[in-house]
């Protein structure tokens, strides 16, 4: 089902990549990893009023836990996935105790610095993280290779699905696990939002002096909101990394953060539901650029590159400026003002 | 009845006044650090090494502290962090070269029509986005994205027009300058003195004139100074001009030292916001002297560190900053 | 003066400075258990700073804060709710994106549902006590007349029914001792009368012991039991209204005008 430039008409933008299973897949493995992401920035900036401009660390130090444990320790896939979801829990909480007193401007600006420092230590710190290479299945020993305990479960998914669906997508259980997950995530979310826990986190996102008179730790209800948000970018971490099959600094860059910021507004502050929704439709548009086939020139490679960055550019601007609560937000909830 | 007894104001104790001392001038502590820092590493690694990384850092640091000062202006007056003043500096890079190299022209002209071109930007998107913005009261969250996307959208356009390829001004990088046996670059030495001469410009006449006084008025309530009958319109259209011309500046000084690339202004933006908070919000000698003090601490460390790491030691001091002392430590100390 | 009664607040010598200023300047001050107490002052004398310091909200320098008996000087704010010291703010603090149910479910103690493990291990618990909460809550709205406006958006409220959620909120944490800060200021007449006889009615029958910032000398003079004069950072007298009023250092710093004034004018207390 692949597009094959060379047959399609050169200089004529096409839409036949709509009915092309893999751009869908494509979008749909996006958008779950950035809805996974977006639901742990909602609980932070949606719900409880933390502006957490760092999220692309907690999904680095997870993705990069996970692989440095199974590729340079030998550990089990399944056994290091909590471990690295448990690193990026502790690296919140020791991010967070100190900060969250901040600010919120200042608590952005500190998160975005953490973040790059994470980056910086995962460019620069080879020995453990393979530097710019990354990290990857290691030819010469294939048994230490994160993909490896995945790939068995992948296959055994799609054989099951080739009852139904001859040669079906090779992503396509990921896409499925993925989009379960946003799901469970989804509802978890809601149940806890409704809970007395929710409520407080609400109270603090109005008005934290006012939770404090009232007798809540804030700073406690805080961390917690914000180890969450780090487990949901650590679990993001993993899939990014079964998706591209290696783990690279790059993909971590405090772009991704804004992204997954992009699907929030898209979707709505302070709604769990718009969050698919917003996810969806900001990959749909931004793979759209990839898809379709556009004429080069003028469309270089850089150029399309350019025009998803001023895509997502514009989307932020306007809808800031026309509709800050995004399509599902409720508009008495309106958690952009002071 | 029962008066409130006033507790005997005893001499306070030593400790407490150097504790006193240091929470109002924190400045004395911060430079003691950075002496102490300074004879280990002129121990460690000698003199030479020292001052010569320590050259280097001022121009960086040059830069860092024009970025700060648009940034701190904008951010103290019109509360507004603006994520795209990295981009801003971009953009001037790209300008200068525009003249520069494209059109072949001397980089003084590229200079002013950095300045220029980009105090105009900030002037266009002061009247399109953040004037309309400010109207309708927008909260703080609301602007930050807006600006992110701003950031954005100026790097998709440089993008665009000029790919991701990596390109230079045309300097003299080779020829130096020997001075007290320390080889500076010709182009540092004249990045390091335009940076500090316009700043210290900047800084008298944010101290001294009309403009400078309105400017912080408006820093410390804007729409107290609307009703005290300051044209807050002007005040703040120059705000734009001066924070677009110096990233303007930033920008080309950035291009002439190292290279001009799309990400150029956004790498520098987290090194700029950490000058800004060190130097205290709105303080623009506080700025200049915060840029200074990263950059030298960041060419320092690659004295101890593989220069790798270099660029995380911006963020490192920033983390630090925003954690023992967020209202800042070379300005005026304000309630955060 | 007579002392006797148990201090249920005991301030003293603190100090809060901002900068060089000394905002709070060694206040010293004893809250008589179920008695109401009005702290008054000029403007900048440093009531809302005290308050600040006695909730946890400021650090203060020096100084000593005795609750019910226990030294809490520094301690956090929301350790001194749970203990029964709870407060209101200045400007109301009415949570405006949230209903006034929530609003007032908020604010009751002992709730296991505020527990992460507890939502996922004890949901029957967490069920039953929200049952309780939302009865009590929806009694003490009741109360205040605001039942009708439970479903509704905090924000959507007029300034004199934010105050009425506000002080029924701070019930709804079981106070041992209420801070009420300026409670009067920007409500109508009508509205406020009812927030003296809410809070009369609370003394009696709940025993809650109330200190409040006010400036409407009539309200100290006919609705307080006890009160508290402030100035520059200092408590200079404290005394029933009979004693402060002929008080002389209370009139040279504060209230001399204004006794002459409601002396004067048809205001004037019985």
């Amino acid at each position: 089902m692949s597009i094959d430039p060379g047959t399609l008409a050169p200089l004529a933008v096409t839409f036949k990549s709509l009915t092309d299973v893999d751009f869908w897949v494509s979008v749909g493995v996006l958008a779950g990893i950035y809805a996974i992401v977006a639901l742990g920035l909602q609980l932070n900036t949606g719900f409880t009023g933390i502006v957490n401009f760092g999220m692309a660390a907690f999904m680095a130090i997870g993705a990069y836990t996970m692989a440095i444990l199974v590729i340079k320790a030998g550990f089990s896939f399944w056994l290091s996935l909590p471990l690295a979801v448990g690193t990026s829990m502790l690296f919140g909480v020791i991010v967070g105790l100190p900060s969250l007193r901040l600010r919120a401007d200042y608590f952005a600006i500190a998160t975005i610095a953490m973040a790059e420092v994470i980056r910086l230590f995962a460019q620069n710190a080879r020995g453990l993280t393979g530097g710019n290479q990354g990290l990857f299945c290691d030819l010469d020993n294939p048994s230490n290779c994160f993909p490896n305990a995945w790939n068995d479960l992948s296959d055994s998914i799609n054989n099951f699905v080739s009852n139904f669906w001859t040669d079906p997508p090779t992503l396509l259980p990921l896409l499925i696990v993925i989009w379960i997950v946003v799901g469970l995530a989804t509802l978890a979310l809601t149940y806890l939002q409704r809970s007395p826990w929710g409520r407080v986190l609400r109270a603090i996102r109005e008005d934290e002096d006012a939770a404090q008179a009232l007798g809540k730790n804030t700073v406690a209800f805080k961390l917690q909101s914000l180890a969450i948000a780090a487990v949901l970018g650590s679990i993001a971490g993993f899939f990014l990394a079964l998706d591209l099959r290696t783990v690279h600094p790059l993909d971590f860059e405090p772009l991704v953060t804004f992204f997954a910021f992009s699907v929030l507004i898209l979707g709505g502050m302070g709604s769990y539901r718009g969050v698919a929704f917003g996810a969806v439709l900001f990959w749909f548009v931004l793979e759209g650029t990839r898809f379709i086939d556009l004429p080069d020139p003028p469309f270089t490679e850089t150029r399309i590159a350019a025009l998803r960055l001023a895509i997502t550019g514009l989307l932020l601007i306007g809808l800031m400026a026309f509709r800050p609560q995004g399509l599902f937000g409720k508009r008495e909830e309106m958690v952009l003002g002071e | 009845m029962e008066a409130g007894q006033v507790t005997e104001r005893a001499a306070p104790a030593v400790g407490e006044q150097v504790a006193e001392r240091l929470r109002r001038q924190p400045w004395v502590g911060a430079v003691g650090v950075i002496a102490l820092i300074f004879i280990a590493l002129v121990i460690g690694e000698g003199l030479h090494d020292v001052a010569q990384t320590g050259v280097n850092g001022l121009s960086l640091g040059a830069i860092y502290a024009l970025g700060a000062v648009g940034l701190t202006l904008v951010y103290g007056i019109l509360k507004l962090v603006n994520f795209a003043q990295g981009d801003f500096l971009t953009f001037g890079a790209y300008m200068a070269y525009l003249v520069n190299v494209t059109w072949g022209m001397p980089l003084v002209v590229g200079v002013f029509w950095a300045m220029i071109t980009t105090a105009l930007l900030g002037l266009f998107f002061e009247r399109l986005l953040w004037g309309p913005m400010r109207a309708k009261r927008a909260g703080f969250l609301q602007l930050i994205l807006m600006s992110i996307g701003l950031a954005f959208l100026l790097r998709a356009i440089v993008q665009w027009f000029w790919s991701t390829e990596i390109r230079v001004l045309d300097v003299n990088t080779t020829s130096t300058v020997d001075f007290l046996g320390l080889r500076v670059g010709q182009t540092q030495l004249i990045v390091v003195i335009v940076g500090v001469g316009v700043l210290i410009a900047v800084g008298l006449m944010l101290r001294w004139t009309l403009l400078g006084k309105q400017m912080r008025a408006l820093s410390d309530d804007l729409e107290l100074a609307e009703t005290a009958g300051i044209d807050t319109r002007r005040v703040i259209n120059y705000t734009w001009i001066f924070a677009g011309a110096l990233a303007g500046l930033a920008g080309v000084l950035a291009a002439a030292v190292t290279e001009i690339y799309p990400e150029l202004g956004f790498e520098l933006l987290l090194p700029i916001f950490a000058a800004v908070i060190l130097g205290g919000i709105g303080d623009a000698f506080g700025a200049l002297a915060a840029g200074m003090v990263i950059g030298v601490m960041t060419e320092w460390s690659t004295l101890v560190i593989d220069a790798s790491w270099k660029t995380a030691v911006g963020f490192l001091v920033l983390v630090i900053v925003l954690i023992i002392r967020p209202q800042g430590i070379f300005g005026r100390a304000k309630a955060i | 003066m007579n002392d006797d009664g148990r201090a249920l607040l005991d301030v003293d010598g603190v100090v809060k400075r901002f900068g060089g200023i000394r905002a709070v300047d060694g206040a010293t001050m004893r809250i008589r258990d179920g008695a109401i107490t009005a702290l008054i002052g000029p403007n900048g004398a440093g009531k809302t700073t005290l308050f600040n310091v006695v909730t946890g909200f400021y650090r203060g320098e020096r100084g000593s804060v005795i609750f019910d008996g226990k030294p809490v000087f520094g301690h956090p704010p929301h350790e001194l709710a749970r203990r029964g010291m709870v407060r209101t703010f200045q400007i109301t603090k009415a949570l405006a994106a949230m209903p006034v149910i929530d609003n007032m479910m908020l604010a009751a103690p002992n709730q296991p549902g505020e527990r992460f493990r507890n939502l996922v291990l004890r949901p029957g618990a967490v069920r039953t006590r929200e049952r309780e909460v939302r009865k009590q809550a929806m009694e003490l709205l009741e109360v205040f007349n605001l039942a009708e406006l439970a479903d509704h958006y905090a924000g959507t409220l007029s300034g004199g029914q934010r105050k009425l959620l506000e002080l029924a909120r701070a019930l709804m944490a079981q106070p041992k001792l209420l801070l009420l800060d300026e409670p009067m200021a920007g409500i109508n007449p009508t509205l406020g009368k009812r927030l003296l006889d809410h809070m009369q009615r609370l003394r009696k029958e709940e025993g809650v012991t109330f200190l409040f910032i006010e400036h409407d000398m009539e309200v100290v003079m006919n609705h307080s039991d006890r009160i508290v004069v402030m100035a520059e950072g200092k408590v200079i007298a404290e005394g029933e209204p009979h004693e402060v009023r002929k008080d002389r250092r209370v009139i040279d710093a504060y209230l001399g005008e204004v006794v002459v004034d409601t002396a004067a004018g048809e205001r004037s207390p019985a």
